[in-house]
């Protein structure tokens, strides 16, 4: 009795720690002999994966296991694999640029059938994907995946292919391609052996990765205090929003931060335009007020919305706060369409309120495998997201901070000791060693 | 639970990237246990302080070059679980140097006995 009441006075997370160490070397065990194999549902069912990306290849790796019969067919003209999370590092010198580049080739399952073609259009009233190839292609099922549209087009003068050329010197940004993040490094260090002006972007929609712009903002004020030209550079942060990040405490953290390491921050004032010859940024605020900014650094962070395949397709949201972006219309519990059930969303695509990371996928690609399983096998959807994602915030070389949190934005620490407002080496460890490995493992559909 | 799946996945995929080396110590240690084994009255509790010791330097300077090994440093061990997480790195490092001290010992030992 006495033990029992000591234990039941645990807190809930500690408890819930002590179990899992407790479970560990019985874990241990299962892992080193093969676990044996659910039995498969037997189904001819035609399921169509559109994307190629780690959410894709990862419910098409599940799928290929937890089916039996079923035709699948992945449409994708990309042949490189991108470890997107690993571009801040790329772009900060930390990595180099082969640690994020990688063939899908490598991790597509035995026996899925691979259309190298872009999703062009949405057909789901005829269960019909479109190719830009003019190919259609009849599904019984579909898991939609094509990610976001990085929207450049939006800032007027923007050109990504002069990132890194002498036609625009000073541009970077982060988020369109390895080669993107490999001259953002360049241009960073051009910067930082003389100092100037810094200008760091966020624009008003949902991101990918809504860490990236603050890492970067770190990253940059910490090389140029290793350059020693700190005191000679300004680093001003123009925010389209009321924040900079979604979970307040987050928010707050960062403000207090930038603070203290002399960041400035101006809130809701978007970037319309950019002299890229002339390094000018035009910020507009919500009043149409525009003012213009000189730069010796800046770095764009694109708005974002959804492929034109989904935003102009029956498949997007028609009303409501995603409806802008063309975001897939998910139930953000089940990840089912919520008008086309034989439609299901994974990734950066799905209009629910958070969560466009890796992370993300990690936690819903094994859910979403459920519960279109499910759904073929002529159940209910079953299993409910809760909206997890994570952000390994760096803030500066060799620390960063790990913050998890759900659809409400409350932090959700994945281990309990886990202080997600500390900074420290071992969040840093696990972006810097950890988390390729782990993003790996997601790809082949085993965690 | 999941998370220490995750963990366990975490390691087999960073192994993966060194097999060729993995396979390589394996075959080295499984060579110097099968010499120390072979030898007619090793002595394995006379080599185990050597050894010991062996390891424990090897676990220091683990514990001091990782972070620089992973571009962070010292200074960058916050709180607890830094220091936690740093101290398993380093007790692994260290037992992998016992792996092979121990028998290497039995082998020199021997060697010095016989001499």
């Amino acid at each position: 009795m006495k033990e029992n009441r000591s234990v039941q006075s645990l807190d809930p997370a500690r408890r819930r720690w002590l179990q899992a160490l407790a479970a560990a070397p019985v874990l241990a065990g299962a892992a080193a002999a093969p676990a044996p194999a659910r039995a498969a549902v037997k189904t001819q069912a035609r399921i169509v994966i559109a994307g190629s990306g780690l959410g894709g290849i990862a419910v098409a790796n599940r799928l290929a296991r937890m089916l039996d019969g079923a035709k699948i067919t992945i449409v994708d003209r990309k042949e490189e694999h991108n470890y997107q999370p690993g571009y801040t590092l790329v772009a900060t010198g930390v990595w180099p640029v082969e640690k994020v580049r990688d063939r899908n080739a490598d991790y597509l399952p035995a026996g899925v059938e691979w259309v190298k073609d872009m999703v062009a259009d949405f057909d789901p009233a005829a269960n019909t994907v479109i190719t830009a190839g003019g190919q259609r292609i009849p599904y019984d099922f579909l898991v939609v995946a094509i990610g976001v549209q990085l929207d450049y087009a939006q800032i007027e003068g923007m050109d990504v292919g002069a990132i890194g050329t002498d036609k625009a010197p000073g541009l970077t940004s982060v988020y369109p391609s390895p080669q993107a993040a490999q001259a953002t490094w360049a241009a960073m260090q051009a910067f930082t052996a003389k100092g100037g002006n810094a200008v760091m972007t966020l624009p008003a929609t949902p991101l990918k990765c809504a860490g990236a712009p603050l890492k970067m903002s770190f990253m940059l004020r910490d090389r140029l205090f290793k350059a020693g030209t700190l005191g000679s550079s300004k680093i001003s942060f123009q925010s389209a929003l009321g924040n900079v990040f979604g979970v307040k405490v987050v928010n707050d953290n960062v403000l207090e931060r930038w603070k203290s390491l002399g960041i400035d921050v101006e809130f809701t004032r978007k970037l319309a335009a950019i002299d890229i010859g002339a390094r000018r940024a035009t910020f507009v605020s919500p009043e149409g007020e525009k003012q213009e900014m000189p730069y010796d650094f800046i770095h764009v962070v694109p708005p974002m919305r959804a492929p034109d395949a989904v935003k102009n397709s029956d498949l997007a949201w028609k009303e409501g706060p995603f409806a802008a972006g063309g975001w897939l219309e998910v139930d953000k519990s089940t990840l089912q369409h919520r008008r086309y059930p034989n439609v299901f969303g994974i990734g950066d695509i799905n209009g629910t309120p958070r969560g466009k990371t890796a992370a993300t996928v990690k936690k819903s690609a094994p859910l979403v495998a459920h519960n279109l399983v499910e759904v073929i096998a002529g159940r209910k959807a079953d299993e409910a997201f809760d909206g997890y994602t994570s952000c390994p915030l760096i803030t500066r070389e060799g620390s960063a901070m790990l913050i998890e949190f759900d659809y409400e934005g409350r932090l959700t620490p994945s281990l309990p000791m886990i202080k997600p407002l500390n900074d420290g080496y071992f969040a840093w460890l696990m972006k810097y060693r950890m988390l390729k490995p782990a993003y790996m493992a997601v790809l082949k559909g085993r965690v | 639970m999941y998370e220490i799946w995750l963990v366990m996945n975490i390691v087999w995929e960073i192994a993966l990237d060194f097999w060729p080396l993995l396979a390589l110590g394996a075959i080295a240690w499984l060579v110097l246990m099968a010499l120390a084994w072979r030898r007619p009255a090793a002595h394995w509790r006379s080599a185990w302080p050597m050894a010991a010791g062996v390891a424990a330097v090897a676990a220091v300077i683990g514990f001091l070059v990782v972070p620089t090994a992973t571009r962070s440093s010292l200074q960058e061990l916050a709180y607890w679980v830094d220091w936690a997480n740093l101290a398993s790195i380093a007790l692994g490092i260290g037992a992998a140097a016992l792996a092979f001290a121990w028998p290497a010992g039995v082998l020199w030992r021997r060697h010095i006995i016989a001499g």
